[in-house]
């Protein structure tokens, strides 16, 4: 049965054929010929009874190893996509940064290891070659594996690439939020503060650090003032202001962020409503020129219409002509008729 | 929408009250007897603010159902009551235009105040009535509406463009109808005409 060469949809069976290798390893131990082959033969769908029942102990030596590889790299696609996980996942206060390095680290020594794997796995194959006595589709099959194994680490390695962009990415995100919280990181007392009162100073561009830090303190009191005004509880003054302080502190710059944001976004949605309307407007146009195509047409088929109707009241009118002149002409011939009867019957008479 | 109080104080830097300079609020609709008590509660609270608000800051205080905006700009510092639909940027675009405008009108004079005036300022009660639409106080947000109703209006105009082209669609079927009927008619004229006399 000749071997089906790579296609991509071995890699929904792949799970199942490492099962059942499991399986087959544990239940067929001595039939080392046939589980080698039932693991490299995962690859592809055909082939499976053939050649390793008489093939030597280097051809399944090679089927293991390719079942080996295929095992690791399976691995590896599945811890890596842990570690997505992980790094999607990451938010600003429980950053799981050592398991995501751990991972990262472990990832790549898997990733190296295959690499020589897959390329000892190579060099097999070719002394398997060279001794010469292979069948053809032995070299075939053994060629399409090594592709095959090689593909896949290929896409397991652009993943991690992806995985690690990401992870930058998050991070930088997170290191940008942390700079807008400056101080410290009792973060999840500034929600419901915002939302009762929004309450904030804007420090001038000119003016550096040390302003925000004066202006806390004011603001806090005058945010301390305010909140006795609504009646809250003066239980712990001091702690409140220092609470206050920092959450003044941390609103200070996001509400000027939010000034500024919003001009910045009011100017962003003119923008984009501007381009929409020039959308609109060119649509506009090219409806507009096409139905005055289409006007065009309609008059060339009144022209049309004009003309033909036109002649035919010609036509109509010939033979109105016509049939009047006959009258004329069946009058002569009449006439002639009855000089015709006349002659005859002076003929006769 | 509505801006209740419009105040300019100068902030001495944090060691008095600050003076009024310029007040106009607009307290109609309060009861009559609500009034005054209305208009201290407004000197009282812009004043705190005032004070509050460091310089060169923006800031708002929510207060009971008012947002009470503080813009301070260099010691002068412009105080704007309004309601919570009112949008924060325009209220601030607002309290920079008064400010230019005090600027502008009384020069460095005010730096020298030591009391409040009770002087009205024509220009502050006309920019309350003015700017109750907060479209007026924000250019951009007028922009925005604008372009929003000549959208609305563009698309009115594509759907009557689009029935327009119905109406054509159907005018080219009836035209070529027409012509191809007219042929028929002409083609039965020359017939009846070119044949075999008739007797």
């Amino acid at each position: 049965m000749p071997v089906r060469h790579g296609q991509s949809s071995f890699r929904d069976r792949t799970d199942e054929f490492f099962s059942i290798v499991e399986t087959l390893r544990r239940s067929i131990a001595p039939a080392a010929n046939n589980v080698p082959y039932g693991g490299g033969g995962g690859r592809s769908d055909g082939g499976r009874r053939e050649d390793p029942r008489s093939a030597a102990i280097v051809q399944s030596e090679f089927k293991r190893r390719a079942a080996n590889i295929g095992l690791a790299i399976h691995q590896t696609s599945q811890k890596l996509s842990k570690l997505a996980k992980l790094a999607k996942r990451t938010s600003v206060f429980d950053d799981p940064t050592q398991e995501i390095q751990e991972l990262t680290v472990v990832i790549k020594q898997e990733i190296s290891a295959l690499n020589t794997a897959l390329l000892d796995l190579q060099a097999v194959r070719n002394s398997q070659n060279n001794e010469g006595n292979i069948s053809r589709d032995t070299t075939t099959h053994s060629a399409t594996v090594v592709d095959d194994l090689k593909n896949r680490l290929m896409d397991t390695t652009k993943e991690f690439k992806d995985v690690l962009t990401m992870r930058t990415e998050n991070m930088k995100i997170h290191e940008n939020r942390r700079q807008l919280f400056s101080s410290n990181a009792s973060k999840e007392s500034t929600n419901p503060f915002v939302r009762q009162r929004p309450l904030a100073s804007k420090p001038a561009p000119s003016q550096a650090a040390p302003l925000p830090w004066a202006n806390g303190a004011s603001s806090s009191s005058s945010s301390q003032l305010v909140s006795r005004k609504h009646g809250e509880s003066e239980s712990a003054p001091l702690l409140q202001q220092s609470q206050q302080q920092q959450q003044q502190q941390q609103q200070m710059v996001p509400l000027q962020d939010t000034y500024m944001q919003s001009r910045a976004e009011a100017l962003h949605n003119v923008e984009s409503t501007i381009h929409e309307l020039s959308n609109i407007f060119t649509q506009l146009a090219t409806m507009v020129s096409q139905q005055g195509e289409i006007a065009i047409r309609i008059d060339q088929n009144m022209e049309d219409t004009l003309a033909n109707v036109e002649g035919a009241q010609s036509q109509l009118a010939r033979y109105l002509n016509s049939i009047s002149s006959n009258r004329w002409l069946m009058i002569k011939i009449f006439f002639v008729l009855i000089a015709f009867l006349m002659v005859f019957l002076f003929f006769v008479a | 929408m509505k801006i209740t109080a419009l105040l300019v104080l100068k902030c001495a830097p944090e060691t008095s009250d600050p003076v009024i300079l310029a007040n106009a609020s607009d307290v109609s609709h309060f009861g009559y007897f609500q009034r005054s008590s209305v208009k201290e509660f407004v000197v009282f609270v812009g004043r705190t603010v005032a004070s509050r608000t460091p310089p060169s800051q923006r800031q708002s205080v929510q207060h009971e159902e008012y947002k009470v905006h503080a813009y301070n700009r260099n010691g002068l510092c412009a105080v704007g009551f309004m309601d919570d639909h009112y949008p924060v940027r325009s209220a601030f675009s607002l309290l920079n235009q008064v400010l230019d405008e005090y600027q502008k009108s009384f020069g460095e004079t005010w730096r020298s105040a030591k009391e409040d005036s009770s002087q009205p300022w024509p220009y502050l009660a006309e920019a309350l009535t003015k700017f109750q639409d907060p479209a007026e106080a924000d250019k951009l947000l007028k922009i925005q509406r604008e372009l929003d109703e000549t959208k609305i209006i563009l698309h009115k105009t594509i759907d009557s463009v689009l029935a327009r082209g119905e109406k054509l669609d159907s005018l080219v079927e009836k035209s070529s109808d027409l012509s191809m009927a007219s042929q028929m008619f002409y083609k039965q004229a020359k017939k009846t005409n070119s044949c075999c006399t008739i007797l």
